[in-house]
């Protein structure tokens, strides 16, 4: 251990207290929306004077809402299973394969990550006016793919990575074909990093807002640019509902990827 | 050693993964990722007309010089701060016990993964005028009128803080994990105080950690969008939201690409500084 912690003297408590304060910081936000959107006031008082489930009633009942919901859901999906895709190949090639440049093109994949995005968004949103494929679901997902990728690529090359190459060769071995030992040896062991890599691409489509208010027409919005757009005019409690949602989702994605990690670690 | 022979695998028996296996990806993000930024690059020196008048333009104009200034300010006080509050979170999860830490991380994770659009609105109602946080400083007797939080870089800041956190506590803590604790106890046992065993032994060992979470941070803040459009007013407007109101609303495309390329310039040589300073690898 650092300094152990009673070795410290008063500075132990410092650190304890400004550690309690930051967590509290980061919680407060997540805590104070989900009462929110539970309480009754039109005007967003706190505490509320009553209680109710109407926000959440009203974001079921209304048809933008829930559209809003499916194309944020499909685009998320299809991102999803095309980043795994790409990405699976992809990371092949840049962990196993022998060719000139392979450093440059696996600094190459995850460069999205690091252009700032309302830089890329205003490029897609000109690309996309001139292919005319603007708020349209194709555009969508092809501006998600751009930044769901790297995630899908990081986390499948991570896991091959450390998969020991021999057993694949071992398998061949024992008279399997290439594509049989990759199929049933090389895919099953690394299938925790392929999970990790489609729930992060998912999420980091399903989160994409930036992007989202450039290609978004008022038929095709997805439910961060709706939230968005609704915010501008009006903090309704509606979006303090959707919100918690949100992060309700957030959690069960959270505990799933934290299950995957505890049993790939058995 | 003959045996060992037998068994290996005849090369082409393998499949062999080489550059063939990436081309699906690299058509996908030339088409989608750098075609489209190169003609916005283009478009910065095309539009209206050929020549850098757009640069130029932007680079005179003092209200530009105050977007500018306001960016590179709020990115220095939330780096700082983030900084500041990180560096204890950290170190706290490296020295307590997994249990503690283990729910510490949760709800670190958890903040970083919530979307967005989301906690800001949080931000955004907890600091209306009679919101939550107004209030309670009035009830303590620290102000007696509410004070504006929306609107100006206060709220900008605070805001992007609470986004930023994370983003510095996870390279703080690989770095002070790497620490060898006997180094510690080597320099207490030497008769340092414990300010001296942080100041001297801990604070240099973490630098890397320090320099890396901090040029991170300060990189993201400077492209951030969505918390400064929502927490900010016009008056205090920033590089990313001068970037996408000129695309947007003004349909300046020349002056919002060459804004945007300032932008992406500055970010690349960061990152490159990055990358020089702590190796490619640490950034996988």
């Amino acid at each position: 251990m650092l300094l152990s912690p009673n070795r410290m003297g008063g500075g132990r408590f410092v650190l304890y207290t400004i550690g309690a304060l930051v967590m509290a910081f980061l919680l407060l936000p997540i805590i104070f929306i989900a009462a929110l959107s539970f309480g009754d006031s039109r005007w967003l008082q706190f505490p509320p004077p009553g209680w109710t489930l109407q926000w959440y009633r009203d974001v079921l009942y209304d048809p933008r809402w829930i559209d809003s919901i499916l194309v944020s859901a499909k685009v998320g999906l299809v991102v999803m299973v095309l980043a795994v895709l790409l990405g699976l190949p992809a990371s092949f090639a840049v962990v196993r394969g022998r060719f000139f440049g392979r450093e440059v093109l696996r600094a190459f994949f995850i460069s999205p990550m690091i252009v700032p995005l309302v830089i890329l968004a205003i490029a897609l949103y000109g690309f996309f006016l001139r292919v005319g494929v603007n708020g349209s679901f194709l555009g969508f997902v092809a501006g998600h793919l751009v930044i769901a990728l790297p995630f899908s690529i990081i986390c499948i090359s991570n896991a091959l990575e450390t998969f020991d190459e021999s057993i694949e060769r071992a398998a061949v071995i024992c008279g399997a074909s290439p594509a049989q030992a990759i199929w049933r040896i090389t895919l099953p062991s690394i299938r925790s990093g392929i999970l990790a890599g489609a729930l992060f691409s998912f999420l980091a489509s399903w989160d994409e807002v930036v992007i989202g208010i450039f290609l978004a027409s008022p038929e095709l919005q997805t439910l961060p640019v709706r939230m968005w757009s609704t915010l501008r005019n009006d903090l309704t409690p509606v979006v303090a509902a959707v919100s918690t949602l949100l992060i309700a989702m957030t959690i069960v994605i959270l505990a799933v990827v934290a299950i995957i990690r505890r049993d790939r670690a058995r | 050693m003959e045996s060992a022979k037998a068994f290996r695998v005849p090369r082409r028996a393998l499949w062999r993964a080489g550059a063939r296996e990436a081309s699906p990806a690299f058509l996908f993000l030339f088409l989608v990722f750098v075609v489209p930024l190169s003609s916005l690059l283009l478009r910065s020196v095309t539009d209206p007309v050929l020549g850098f008048g757009n640069y130029e333009h932007l680079l005179s104009d003092l209200t530009y010089g105050r977007v500018l200034l306001n960016t590179f300010m709020v990115a220095t006080v939330v780096t700082i701060v983030t900084l500041l509050l990180g560096y204890p979170v950290a170190w706290l999860l490296v020295i307590l016990p997994t249990r503690v830490s283990r729910w510490m991380l949760a709800i670190i994770l958890l903040s970083m993964w919530t979307n967005l659009v989301a906690r800001t609105y949080a931000w955004l109602v907890l600091f209306q005028r009679t919101g939550v946080i107004n209030r309670m400083l009035m009830e303590i007797g620290l102000i007696d009128t509410p004070i504006p939080l929306i609107g100006n870089l206060a709220g900008v800041t605070i805001g992007m803080t609470y986004i930023m956190l994370p983003f510095i506590v996870f390279p703080l803590q690989s770095s002070l994990a790497a620490i060898d604790p006997a180094i510690m106890q080597v320099a207490a046992i030497s008769g340092a105080r414990p300010y001296q065993v942080f100041f001297r032994v801990l604070l240099p060992l973490s630098l890397n950690g320090i320099c890396a979470g901090g040029l991170m941070v300060f990189v993201m803040a400077l492209g951030y969008y969505i918390t400064p459009a929502l927490l900010g007013g016009t008056s205090t407007m920033m590089l990313a939201e001068l970037i996408a109101v000129q695309v947007q609303s003004l349909l300046n495309w020349g002056l919002g690409s060459a804004a945007a390329f300032i932008l992406l310039a500055v970010t690349l040589a960061l990152y490159a500084l990055y990358a020089r300073g702590l190796g490619l690898g640490r950034i996988r």
